[in-house]
């Protein structure tokens, strides 16, 4: 009984660890679609971007790819302005058949990064092995006598921490400060934040900086715990498109939900069904959400009234 | 008039490109490897290891007086780019015999095109089970297969750590899946009880679900068929979460190469791992061999380089005993083969379900103090093994 309550637990742990970075992957896709009205299909590569840059400040100058967070992070707004105003913008202006050929860019852009990390870095699989690496807290170093033994990874938990302080700071950004407000005004209804005077333009600009900001964000926090090869991308950028429906599209709250209970979904799926099982999972909650929850989180809180 | 420059240009360019250049003396191979993608740091090795052979033989006299040049040819670790590529090699280069290759599944796309255009093919890596199961005529194996990868092992847990009861965590992939299944035949063999069988997707990022449902299960081994980042992954997860199996063991691939201690640092010392091969081997020319490769690439090569490098001599071999090099009388010089390399002995032989199959011993070896050690069997031992190893929270 103990055993199986231990092995509950340490899944719900892994569970709510994996979520909360998860979310903060889904976060930055989820800003760019309620104000750009696209699905950014080079999130997963913009993320390796951070993290090569996080590894070779690591390898060179020995910084902690924690503390790169703060090289990555402005880095990757920089880029993501030039992106949206170089690359995203004129087509916006261009008429064409497909209604939303940005989204055809964005997948071009990843495919153009992941090839440039293959030229410039090699396909190897690089890692940064940090002294913290397999540091963890056990229960029984504070408890002597418990009857179960759980493990908290020091690493993974920092990461986590970080993600949910960069999460809580992009609420107050979102809530306090006026660009926030204009954000959030544009993703709601973009006629009347144009008629309010809103800079649709400048708003539009920032809000692709900031999403790159976050998932490079996400990157710096994924490298001590992960590894790192040039065509990590995609496999990130189908996490956050699942977590962008789940959490309903455009909404920063369903997102974090929506992280959480994909993180513990297949945490789950991992123990109770097999590991071999959680891309299937990652699917059928995508299917699911699509089918059952057309809104995503996002509505059932607005059933609620406790969301905007 | 410029249009006619453009033209004149062409011309010559193609002319450049389609002059013969004087192919008497020099035999050309190319060779499929995975150069980019996954699996490439794989392809990185066996290409190195290939360039030191062919720098050797060249310097001896290449086969029968012909010098010899290799062309490196990327699969991206591909079974269909694979295939595309030996059909070029095949019918425009018509290139008599075929070797090379990484992964089991690219391998086996490879060894069924040229099955079927009755051309050899030395498979050189690949190892799951089933290639050399199909009654193939032309295709030869000169590493064990999967099955074997384990048999070193195996006498090894018999021997020393007598378990009950083990748990074989996998990759989803040919290699995995096959590696796992042969393990699972050769525990029921011993009685040994299989708790936990269960497979990932390569590319996972926490293992520490799975893992916790392993140390529920207490086995008295745990057993890994991984490539190299997931190994760390792995062993790094298996530290966190404390599980006290008596030994932790993995089947080759990820295990085995200095990468892996590299990257999970502490979490994998005292792990053991079935290897084909390894620098400090009684074999003659596998040490020359290692001390060349780490001299020129500033570091051991894995038994990836060992077989890639044995592979050119194997086709050097044939080729100087073929009565002439059309692919029908290189195919029965190949079965002839019975020679001594620096990854071990090659004969080519018939028997359990396989064709034209190499049948060889294979090491163990053990992580202490951050280097790899040969540990089984003892005849090629070079460090003790250590057993039992000591509990995670006993450990500094």
């Amino acid at each position: 009984m103990a055993i199986q309550v231990e092995l509950f637990l340490q899944t719900l742990i892994a569970g709510i660890l994996l979520g909360g970075l998860y979310a903060l992957i889904g976060i930055g896709m989820t800003l760019i679609m309620g104000v750009m009205k696209i699905i950014n299909l080079a999130h997963g590569e913009l993320m390796m971007v951070a993290m090569y840059i996080a590894y070779w400040l690591f390898t060179l100058l020995h910084l902690d790819p924690y503390l790169s967070l703060f090289v990555a992070m402005p880095a990757l707004f920089f880029f993501g302005v030039a992106l949206q105003k170089y690359l995203i913008n004129p087509v916006l202006k261009v008429d064409s058949i497909l209604p939303e050929n940005q989204v055809i860019l964005t997948v071009g852009i990843g495919m153009v990064l992941a090839n440039l990390a293959t030229i410039f870095f090699t396909s190897n699989y690089r890692s940064t092995p940090v002294d913290y690496a397999t540091k963890a807290f056990y229960l029984t170093d504070f408890w002597k006598n418990a009857p179960i033994e759980l493990s908290l990874s020091f690493s993974w938990s920092l990461s986590f921490l970080m993600a949910v302080i960069i999460t809580i700071a992009l609420w107050f950004f979102l809530t306090r400060t006026d660009t926030g407000k204009s954000i959030r005004a544009t993703a709601q209804d973009l006629d009347a934040a144009l008629l309010m005077g809103v800079n649709v333009g400048k708003i539009r600009v920032a809000t692709f900086g900031i999403g790159c900001a976050l998932v490079g964000a996400a990157g710096c926090l994924f490298l001590p715990i992960y590894y790192l090869f040039p065509s990590l991308g995609g496999q990130f950028t189908l996490i956050a498109f699942v977590i962008t429906i789940l959490g309903g599209l455009g909404s920063t709250v369903g997102a974090i939900i929506g992280g959480v209970i994909l993180g513990i979904f297949e945490s789950m799926t991992a123990t109770y069904l097999g590991m071999g099982w959680a891309p299937v999972g990652r699917f059928l909650i995508f299917v699911a959400a699509l089918v059952f929850l057309p809104g995503g989180v996002a509505s059932l809180l607005r059933k609620k009234k406790f969301g905007k | 008039m410029k249009k006619i420059g453009i033209v004149a240009g062409l011309v010559f360019f193609v002319s450049l490109l389609t002059t013969p250049l004087p192919a008497q003396d020099v035999v050309r191979f190319s060779i499929p490897l995975p150069l980019t993608g996954s699996n490439a740091k794989f392809g990185e090795i066996e290409k190195n290891a290939y360039e030191i052979a062919l720098e050797e033989i060249n310097a001896k006299g290449g086969i029968k007086g012909k010098k010899v040049a290799l062309e490196f040819e990327d699969s991206q670790g591909k079974p269909e780019v694979t295939r595309s590529i030996a059909e070029k090699l095949i019918d425009v280069k018509k290139q008599p015999v075929l070797f090379g290759e990484y992964s089991s599944s690219c391998s086996k796309a490879l060894a069924a095109l040229a099955d079927e255009r009755k051309t050899p093919y030395l498979v050189v890596t690949g190892a799951t089970d089933d290639i050399t199961q199909q009654n193939y005529k032309y295709i030869f194996r000169m590493n064990p297969s999967n099955a074997y990868y384990a048999s070193g092992m195996m006498s090894f847990l018999k021997e020393v750590v007598k378990p009950t009861s083990i748990a074989i965590l996998y990759e989803s992939s040919d290699f995995g899946t096959s590696g796992a299944e042969d393990m699972v035949k050769q525990a029921e063999k011993f009685g040994i009880k299989v708790l936990v069988k269960e497979k990932y997707e390569k590319g996972a990022v926490d293992f520490k679900p799975i893992l916790s449902k392993v140390k529920a299960a207490a086995p008295d081994v745990i057993y890994m068929v991984s490539y190299v980042m997931d190994a760390s992954l792995l062993m790094k997860h298996i530290k966190e979460l404390r599980i006290d199996s008596k030994l932790f063991a993995g089947g080759a691939a990820g295990f085995a190469i200095p990468e892996f201690v590299e990257s999970a640092k502490d979490a994998a010392e005292y792990v053991v791992t079935a290897t084909l091969w390894s620098p400090q081997v009684a074999y003659s020319g596998a040490k020359e061999f290692a001390e060349k490769y780490k001299k020129m690439y500033k570091d051991y090569p894995s038994y990836h380089g060992a077989e890639a490098y044995s592979a050119l001599y194997v086709i050097k071999d044939a080729l100087e005993r073929a009565k002439s090099w059309t692919a029908d009388d290189i195919r029965i010089a190949m079965e002839a083969t019975n020679m001594m390399t620096a990854f071990g002995p090659i004969k080519f032989e018939d028997k359990e379900g396989y064709t034209n199959q190499n049948f060889m011993d294979t090491l163990v070896m053990q992580v202490i103090k951050a280097n790899h050690e040969t540990i089984w069997p003892q005849k090629y031992a070079s460090a003790k093994y250590i057993y039992p190893i000591p509990r995670w929270r006993d450990r500094k």
